[in-house]
């Protein structure tokens, strides 16, 4: 063997290494969430931690699960979903729109606006709580999901509109012009043409708001205080608070129930992301 | 400022990728706005009309829920407002005394110091360790990559809550995971030792918790950036004899230059504005006093104290001092984008 | 461009109505008939039996309206009161802390129920928790329940050591280090850094106290010398005869009780029912330990029951109630014989004094009743609520029981006292 392949050899090595260590740095909290939820509570709590679930046992998610529960899983999880689903959708629209605005258009006042959605980003949102909370009460809005919704799409669109414009500037004009002289309308050309180009953008913007409305706390701890309108985060805190009498194998349960939904989310929109662009442009 | 090499066209085509930032961008997209904005004038009259239009609903919902609380915030900064007067009592003006207060108050300089250490120490972590994580990524072989991604994946999905609560409990003082395999090491007894008590010690916790869960994002956004870096540039360097670091230095920097800019921005914006789990941790230990963080105080001082008037002075302070901070950004996107 | 708008609105009409289809399952049923009173209770204390007879009272009482209980955490309850309270949409009966009840009764969250005063019970209403809920002569937040601390301690360990039950407070501290010393890895006196409800006894019995009214400025007494005197008891509890967490709280103390690693617990009466719970109960206990499981009330300095924390709850109907009427009616089912002697059996201390003897005459109810006796409250002040929010207590005790110096720790959290009481 020569040198230099000895020396590659030696860097495939040490690099292959690394990468098992960052793989498990950043699996292992997920793999201990897992198992001691797979765990009776008294065996997590021993002097020697049990590294497998060898007493496996699906106790905690009845717990989590059932109606004996003091805060009820099921209602929580279709509140968050909704919410999530009904913010991502609404959001990616309107900052699609302001998008374009920015993006192809000249205008006064162009300037401001940009400059505007980046300081809002700023502010921070607990000092709001209470004043949101009235406007929301004005409205009648406190315990909706209309409520909850609409605060959630002003939190994210700041961002949206951030993240959508760099995408939405990086689509060369000149395919849409090419399919309009081809003799699409301008709409037929936007959905034929740019449309797919922008997939992978607004997907990834997607998954921002997706998991921004999915993890926020505060806003609806105060917004949405009826237990059957509670969000999931809301509800594994009053999970975790709920007796005074913490059992860390259920909350981890709680905890798995409530990041199934994101990772499966992720694992849908990842597939999305890698073939869009590329493929779109060869079209084109 | 020069304009940045970035194959503009390409949105980062790999997986989950970030924001792409303002790719930078472009005298050529000038031309092509104004082109089309010249045709469109002459095509239809609405045109002028159309960017209004477009921001219309955007501008709607952030105006009437962010803008009009905002309004509000900004006056009972300067009213007498406690939680009698969120039951009705009538609230009277005091000027700038909430502002002087806040100021005057050594609390608040020394929550603002360590927000702004704290913050600084995740951001340098988690863009130090996501570029090495993207520039390790480009060198695995596919099986690897994939393991890494998904691992990555992983982590960047698991809410925030759930992970402090998750790390929590590795972390947890009589059965947690961590203080027992240190203890495996020979001559260490970590056995009941808390790691929330000492404030250093909380805010490495913290930190490690932050880190784990933002070096994904970084680590994504900068690889997707690192696919789209000319290889023939690359390996024409590498002739040269540029080593390594060289070669980042010199080639890949510049190219990710922006992108590098804005995840920065990001990461400063959410790391200074951290709650969730601050507020979290600080349900499972610690001493609170010394491990607020500028999020959190402002929460503590209003909601929880009801002194809200000194949490909305708090808040504008607090936004007065981001723009400071991030004017360098703003200025730099202004003049790439001569906007 | 037209089109685009007409998307927009479109948009924005389907996110509102798919917001009121998805929201509407959850006021649904009950609302078309007749109104709903919305009865908050916080923590677990309230036992199931007097939940379902709250609400079967009070849906047969009131034909087509229903009672719906709503569980709330003790953690940041303030917070949360504070907006919801005062919202359109408020909970109609609100359970408080008692010691957080006058932010609310000052602020014009509750409703002024002086003229049901009489109805309620009158002069047989707990003394102290009639304070705490009345701002002058005006009352507001009716008593709820009291529930003194008492002591658990495993007798198992008592017969092992050969210890006697202590008459005064340094004999069970001394019990507490005889524990800690013959038994490693167990906390004689099982006291975790953020539990100050346990604290108050030791700097009471020294003849110290938080802060004490002097005109209307309310005076921080931690630095007085009682104060300190009882503070370095604490620490000395702390750091000689506990084990438990510096930084820990008082919550899930059964887990280490039924993992043998505690002599004496002080908490809650109702706390004995943790334990004991079903060992596959959400929140396992040990109930093969009944037999080992004594208690008696915290001695004092001097012999006698200490004077310990008088923990419980005022109970109140909210101003922004849309049915104040239903509310108030709803209320006094919580405050009848029947409801209030429910809550005696399960350990509690009835807000009606005329009840006293429903907690039972066993050595727990003995226990509660001794410690009852001589149980005292926190400062009296509407921003008392704002001191144990804001954590200032917690903060201060971790302190201690992390060593740190006690007369500079109590000088300043003085400070942070006074100007918290005296804004």
């Amino acid at each position: 063997m020569t040198p230099a392949l000895v020396r590659r050899r030696v860097s495939t090595v040490v690099l292959s290494a690394i990468a098992i260590v960052v793989f498990v740095a950043s699996v292992f909290p997920v793999y201990w969430m897992l198992n001691s939820s797979f765990l009776p509570n008294n065996a997590i709590r021993g002097p020697v931690p049990h590294f497998w679930p060898d007493e496996f046992t699906l106790r905690n998610y009845e717990t989590v699960l059932g109606d004996g529960g003091r805060a009820p899983f099921l209602p929580a999880l279709m509140t968050s979903l909704t919410v999530t689903l009904i913010t991502v959708a609404a959001a990616l629209l309107l900052a699609f729109l302001a998008a374009l605005a920015v993006t192809r258009f000249r205008f006064t006042g162009r300037r401001s606006f940009i400059i505007a959605i980046l300081l809002i980003q700023m502010i921070p949102g607990e000092a709001m709580i209470v004043s949101t909370f009235r406007v929301l009460d004005g409205w009648q809005l406190l315990n909706t999901i209309a409520g909850l919704t609409i605060v959630y799409v002003a939190t994210v669109l700041p961002f949206t509109i951030w993240t959508l414009r760099g995408f939405v500037g990086g689509v060369p004009i000149e395919l849409e012009e090419a399919a309009m002289i081809d003799g699409c309308t301008r709409m037929q050309a936007f959905r034929r043409v740019t449309f797919p180009l922008l997939a992978p953008g607004l997907v990834a913007t997607g998954v921002f708001a997706f998991i921004q409305a999915w993890n926020e706390f505060l806003l609806a701890l105060v917004i949405m205080q009826r237990p059957d309108m509670m969000t999931l985060p809301v509800w594994l805190r009053t999970f975790q608070q709920a007796t005074q009498t913490t059992n860390w194998a259920a909350i981890m349960a709680g905890s798995t129930l409530m990041a199934i939904p994101v990772i499966i989310f992720f694992l849908i929109v990842q597939g999305r992301m890698t073939s869009g662009l590329v493929a779109g442009a060869v079209k084109g | 400022m020069a304009v940045a090499p970035l194959g503009t066209r390409a949105a980062p085509t790999s997986a989950t990728a970030g924001p792409p930032a303002n790719l930078p961008g472009d005298r050529e997209r000038d031309r092509d706005r104004d082109r089309i904005a010249r045709r469109d004038r002459r095509g239809r009259r609405v045109v002028a009309l159309t960017p209004a239009m477009l921001l219309i609903p955007a501008t709607a919902v952030l105006l009437v829920i962010i803008g009009w609380p905002l309004v509000q915030l900004l006056v009972i900064s300067f009213q007498e407002f406690g939680r009698a007067q969120v039951f009705g009592a009538p609230a009277p003006f005091v000027g700038f005394d909430n502002y002087a207060d806040v100021l005057g108050d050594a609390t608040f300089w020394e929550v603002l110091g360590r927000s702004i250490l704290f913050a600084a120490a995740n951001v340098i972590l988690a863009m130090g360790l996501g570029t090495l994580v993207a520039l390790l990524m480009t060198r695995l072989a596919r099986a690897l990559r994939l393991l890494v991604s998904v691992g990555l994946l992983l982590a960047w999905a698991m809410p925030a809550l759930t992970a402090v609560v998750v790390w929590g409990w590795m972390f947890d003082t009589q059965f947690g995971v961590i203080n027992y395999l240190l203890s495996q090491l020979p001559g260490v007894d970590m056995i009941g030792h808390s790691w929330l008590i000492d404030p250093l010690s909380f805010f490495g916790v913290a930190t490690v918790i932050i880190t784990w869960q933002s070096v994904p994002f970084v680590a994504f956004t900068i690889y997707a950036g690192l696919t789209q870096v000319p290889t023939e540039v690359l390996e024409a360097a590498q002739l040269d004899g540029a080593n390594g670091f060289a070669r980042f230095r010199f080639i890949v920097f510049p190219y990710l230059k922006s992108i590098f800019l804005v995840v920065t921005i990001l990461q400063v914006i959410w790391d200074m504005r951290v709650f969730t789990q601050i507020y979290a941790l600080q349900g499972i230990g610690g001493i609170r006093e010394q491990t607020s963080t500028i999020g959190v105080y402002i929460y503590q001082v209003s909601v929880g104290s009801g002194d809200f008037a000194a949490g909305g002075a708090i808040a504008v302070i607090l936004v007065v001092i981001m723009m400071a901070i991030s004017a360098y950004y703003v200025r730099a996107s202004i003049k790439e984008e001569q906007l | 461009m037209r089109k685009i708008s007409i998307v927009a609105f479109g948009a924005a009409v389907a996110l509102a109505l798919a917001g009121c289809a998805a929201a509407e399952p959850a006021g649904s049923d009950g609302e078309a008939e007749g109104a709903e009173i919305r009865v908050w209770l916080v923590g677990a204390d309230t036992p199931q039996e007097a939940r379902d007879y709250l609400k079967e009272t009070f849906e047969d009482e009131n034909p087509g309206s229903t009672l719906v209980i709503e569980e709330q955490a003790w953690g940041g309850l303030v917070d949360k009161l504070t907006t919801a309270l005062s919202g359109s949409d408020s909970p109609d009966v609100v359970e408080v802390g008692n010691t957080q009840a006058a932010a609310f009764t000052t602020a014009g969250a509750f409703l002024d129920i002086t003229d049901e005063y009489d109805a309620l019970g009158g002069d047989d209403l707990l003394p102290g928790f009639v304070e705490a809920g009345s701002v002058g002569d005006a009352f507001f937040a009716a008593p709820y329940y009291s529930g003194a601390r008492v002591v658990f301690y495993d007798t198992a360990l008592y017969e092992e050591l050969g210890l006697e039950v202590p008459t005064t407070l340094d004999e069970y501290i001394a019990n507490g280090q005889a524990i800690a010393e013959a038994k490693p890895g167990v906390s004689g006196i099982y006291f975790p850094g953020q539990d100050w409800y346990n604290a108050l006894p030791y700097i009471w019995e020294n003849g110290g106290d938080i802060a004490t009214l002097d005109g209307d400025e309310w005076v921080p007494a931690l630095s007085t010398d009682g104060s300190i005197a009882g503070l370095e008891m604490v620490q000395e509890v702390m750091t000689t005869a506990s084990v438990a967490p510096k930084d820990g709280n008082e919550a899930e103390a059964q887990v280490p009780y039924c993992a043998g690693q505690i002599g004496h617990l002080s908490a809650p009466s109702w706390f004995k029912w943790s334990i004991l719970a079903p060992a596959d109960a959400e929140a396992p206990g040990c109930p093969e330990r009944e037999a080992s499981l004594g208690v008696f009330a915290l001695p004092g300095l001097d012999g006698g029951p200490a004077q310990v924390f008088a923990g419980g709850s005022n109970i109140a109907v909210s101003a922004n109630s849309a049915n104040p009427e239903l509310a108030k009616k709803a209320l006094a089912i919580m405050l009848s014989d029947e409801y209030q002697s429910i809550l005696g059996g399960a350990g509690l201390v009835p807000a009606l004094t005329s009840l006293g003897d429903t907690v039972g005459t066993d050595a727990t109810a003995q226990a509660i009743a001794q410690a009852a006796s001589n149980a005292k409250l926190t400062p009296a002040s509407p921003a008392w609520a704002e001191v144990e929010a804001s954590g200032v207590l917690q903060d201060f005790f971790v302190k201690i029981a992390q060593g740190g110096d006690v007369a500079d720790l109590a000088a300043e959290t003085d400070a942070r006292i006074a100007e918290i009481l005296n804004p």
